[in-house]
């Protein structure tokens, strides 16, 4: 076979076995472990060890940032912040793995100490040792280069910057805009600034800012989920009760399975479809390694 | 340092008291807040009585007042020795401040002047009283001035230490966290009437150099009510005039000895002279009515007390059609005129006011109602769930309301300005207005709709619009806009400001197809 017969073969095949090559040559796809379950808590903890355990991403003497959603003046049945359950057993995890320090916050839209006492978080968190649930101070804001498509530089909160390990911990629910707001969008609680402003390009400037600053883990909170009305919701018949939580390293893929539950294909949000493009994540349901616990 | 006596015991642990009260005024967790934090406005008898003429009823919420003001009658000025903080702040600091001898101007019958128009205008229906009443006086000097200055210089302190050691500042976190916690407003808020609070509060304390606590018995016009009212009253001090062998109570009297006659409205009961009269004559006790005292309300006073109250009343009414589109009550106030009759313009709502919503008026409810707290949304906005300037508002000029019917008053109604608004003016989404909205069936929804931006490029873009039935008008709409300067969302006062109907979970209104996440779900 002469060699330019045999390209010609690999390319011609390679249009009828679509995707082969990458295939062949691509590393297993994502794991996303799923679990499912009443006991909150309980599922929080199958679901890390289906990931390999919280001592595959937390080493002893560590400082950990954990970042839920508490972005709105809502109590948890409400869906719009993530379950305090679940924040605890992921806390709980973390000292488990020998974490120094733990830091709970998020940047609030509504007044930051109605969010963090109606969100349930700060009383579930009170009284354990070694675990911080903080207000964001200005000063800690740092201009981090992004060198984005659209957002250059940004103002980045330092202690989500300089923490040993980030666990993102978004609620899946309802927006707007983005239609929905899942792990993804969660990291714009770290950002400082004008936040709004991003809206204008909001799938492109998310993709930005998750080029740069990359979760260790996400775990979305679909244990309750708002279906409408977001991203604050208020009503009780916009929550649907899913009982499910989401794990993965591979924070598009977490997303993009997460969208499966609000019946939507992952390929529906802009803000997933950008970024499995610029090559973020994974968004093909059957490329990733689905474990359910 | 003075001398400890009961007054001076009872003086210090009620301001203490009132600064206690200040601190509390504040959210620290839980949505109600101890009542007791507008006590000394609910039991300052200037405030009641102002009020009441004012709405020309019984507030039940002002009982104390009139129960310190019956108290007036039979014990005197106590309140003014005793109790108030504006006149402790002036004994602790009048030591240390040269006398030149009493103003000619403030002397005779000045206070008189303030009282009566103040009262005067009450009664027609323009509750003025707390622009002079002391309690309020100081309240708006600490909440408008003090507070915001040691909380911004605390601060300012504690952020440059971390441009200074950085994460190494974390040591010392908990002790900051207790003062942060527990003394220092939650936010800096700067507001527009703090240079003249302030100044008010330094010309009181100017006024020490003239004479001991000048401002009370020459000014204050809760001290001259209570001073009218305890001339009626039986307790006499005996003897009523110097002694010829001694005199040493002009020494020891802070008020009210600067003539040889005993000045009853004047007195205010700190019993210097009974503790320190060398042969222990003078006693305060009850007696018969008293013989005349000499006149107080001459006639001429009196009808020009009137006079000033109307002209106060009726004087100032211009009000600037422009600046009335965006008078923005509180939460719960439905009728302008009502307000103006029971706000005492203390400044607790502005204290308590979470999200720093409410500012102190300057003119935009023309002269008369300086002071009187406005929404201003652009700098903050009023959070849904929180009902706090309702049940800190003395008179119930804010209606302490439960938090379901207060997200159902209408503050006023968004409105969108399309020259400004980007999915309009410039073709590109946004909707922070409509993600922030806290209504649960939303009253800012989107619509979306295809255009040729100005690009050329087709494009689909969420453009905004307001559902005035559901719109409550707490404005975090305009405040979170992320256009610079002026918002492409305003909200604008409105005349109806019926509550909006309760909404029923069971129903929830129909909705954009696109936006439905359910929408092609079986």
């Amino acid at each position: 076979m002469e060699r330019r017969q045999f390209i010609k073969i690999l390319g011609m095949s390679s249009l009828f076995l679509h995707g082969w090559l990458r295939n062949l040559f691509a590393a297993q796809g994502p794991v996303v472990a799923v679990g499912q379950g009443t006991d909150h808590a309980g599922i929080t903890r199958k679901t890390l060890a289906a990931l390999g355990g919280m001592q595959r991403f937390v080493k002893p003497g560590q400082t950990v940032v954990v970042k839920p959603n508490i972005g709105w003046d809502r109590t948890p049945e409400y869906a719009a912040t993530t379950n305090p359950l679940v924040v605890k057993a992921v806390v709980e995890e973390c000292l488990k793995a020998g974490a120094k320090r733990v830091k709970v916050f998020d940047r609030t839209c509504n007044d930051p100490r109605r969010c963090y006492a109606s969100s349930g978080i700060e009383s579930a968190l009170k009284g354990m040792k070694n675990v911080e649930v903080k207000h964001l101070e200005e000063e800690r804001f740092q201009k981090v280069a992004l060198n984005g498509k659209v957002l250059k530089e940004w103002e980045l909160y330092g202690e989500a910057l300089s923490a040993d390990v980030y666990i993102n911990l978004p609620v899946a629910k309802h927006h707007g805009l983005s239609r929905l707001t899942l792990g993804m969008k969660n990291v714009m609680g770290i950002m400082g600034g004008n936040r709004g402003s991003i809206h204008k390009n909001i799938d492109q400037a998310l993709a930005d800012i998750n080029a740069s600053f990359r979760p260790h883990l996400t775990l979305i909170d679909a244990t309750r989920i708002l279906t409408a009305h977001g991203p604050q919701g208020g009503n009780l018949a916009d929550v649907k009760v899913l009982n499910q939580v989401i794990a993965s390293t591979d924070i598009v893929a977490a997303d993009a399975y997460a969208t499966t539950l609000f019946g939507l294909k992952p390929a529906d949000i802009a803000v997933t479809r950008t970024a499995y493009q610029r090559g973020l994540g994974e968004m093909n349901l059957d490329k990733m390694r689905i474990v359910r616990v | 340092m003075k001398k400890v006596t009961s007054a001076r015991i009872s003086q210090l642990l009620f301001l203490a008291l009132f600064l206690v009260l200040f601190l509390m005024t504040e959210y620290r967790g839980s949505d109600r807040i101890v009542a007791a934090v507008n006590g000394f406005f609910r039991a300052d008898p200037l405030t009641a009585s102002s009020t009441m003429l004012a709405v020309k009823a019984y507030l039940p919420l002002l009982l104390p007042g009139l129960i310190m003001l019956v108290a007036a009658l039979f014990l005197g000025r106590f309140f003014c020795g005793w109790i108030c903080p504006l006149g402790t702040i002036l004994d602790l600091v009048t030591g240390r401040i040269r006398k030149v001898g009493a103003l000619r101007a403030l002397a005779g019958r000045a206070k008189y002047w303030l009282l009566l128009p103040l009262l005067a205008a009450s009664l027609l229906g323009v509750n003025l009283a707390g622009l002079l009443d002391p309690i309020a006086l100081l309240l708006r000097a600490l909440t408008f001035f003090f507070h915001p200055l040691f909380g911004d210089t605390v601060r300012g302190g504690w952020r440059s230490l971390y441009g200074l050691v950085w994460e190494r500042r974390d040591l010392l976190d908990p002790g900051y966290r207790l003062i942060r916690d527990y003394l220092l407003p939650f936010r800096e808020t700067l507001y527009p009437l703090a240079f003249l609070s302030a100044l008010l509060f330094m010309l009181i304390l100017f006024l020490e150099r003239y004479e001991t606590r000048a401002w009370c018995r020459r000014l204050c016009p809760l001290g001259t009510l209570l001073g009218l009212v305890s001339r009626l009253g039986p307790l006499r001090r005996t003897p009523a005039k110097l002694c010829a062998d001694c005199r040493a109570c002009r020494e020891h009297c802070p008020t009210s000895f600067d003539q040889d006659l005993l000045q009853t409205e004047e007195c205010i009961l700190c019993m210097e002279c009974a503790l320190h009269c060398p042969s222990r004559r003078v006693r305060f006790r009850f007696a018969g009515p008293r013989a005349q005292a000499g006149p107080v309300m001459e006639r001429r006073v009196f009808l020009g007390g009137l006079l000033g109250g109307v002209v106060l009343a009726r004087g100032f009414r211009f009000r600037e059609p422009a600046a009335q589109a965006k008078l923005l009550r509180p939460p719960g106030v439905r009728d302008e005129e009502e307000f103006l009759k029971k706000c005492v313009r203390c400044g607790e709502c502005m204290k308590v006011c979470l999200r720093s919503a409410l500012y102190p008026a300057l003119f935009q409810a023309g002269a008369e109602g300086l002071y009187t707290p406005l929404v201003v949304p652009r700098l903050g906005y009023c959070e849904y769930n929180c009902t706090l300037c309702g049940q800190v508002c003395p008179t119930g000029a804010i209606p302490d309301l439960a938090t379901q019917e207060k997200q159902r008053q209408v503050i006023g109604k968004a409105v969108f300005d399309k020259n400004h608004c980007l999915p309009f003016a410039k073709r590109i989404d946004c909707i922070v207005c409509e993600e922030h909205c806290p209504i649960p069936g939303k009253a800012i929804r989107s619509e979306r709709v295809e255009l040729t931006g100005f690009d050329g490029a087709k494009r689909t873009v969420q453009q905004p619009y307001v559902v005035d039935e559901l719109c409550n008008g707490c404005g975090i709409c305009e405040n979170v806009c992320p256009l610079e300067g002026k918002a492409a969302i305003e909200v604008f006062r409105v005349k109806d400001r019926t509550p909006l109907k309760p909404s029923s979970p069971a129903a929830p209104p129909p909705q954009d197809p696109y936006t439905d996440p359910y929408a092609g779900n079986s």
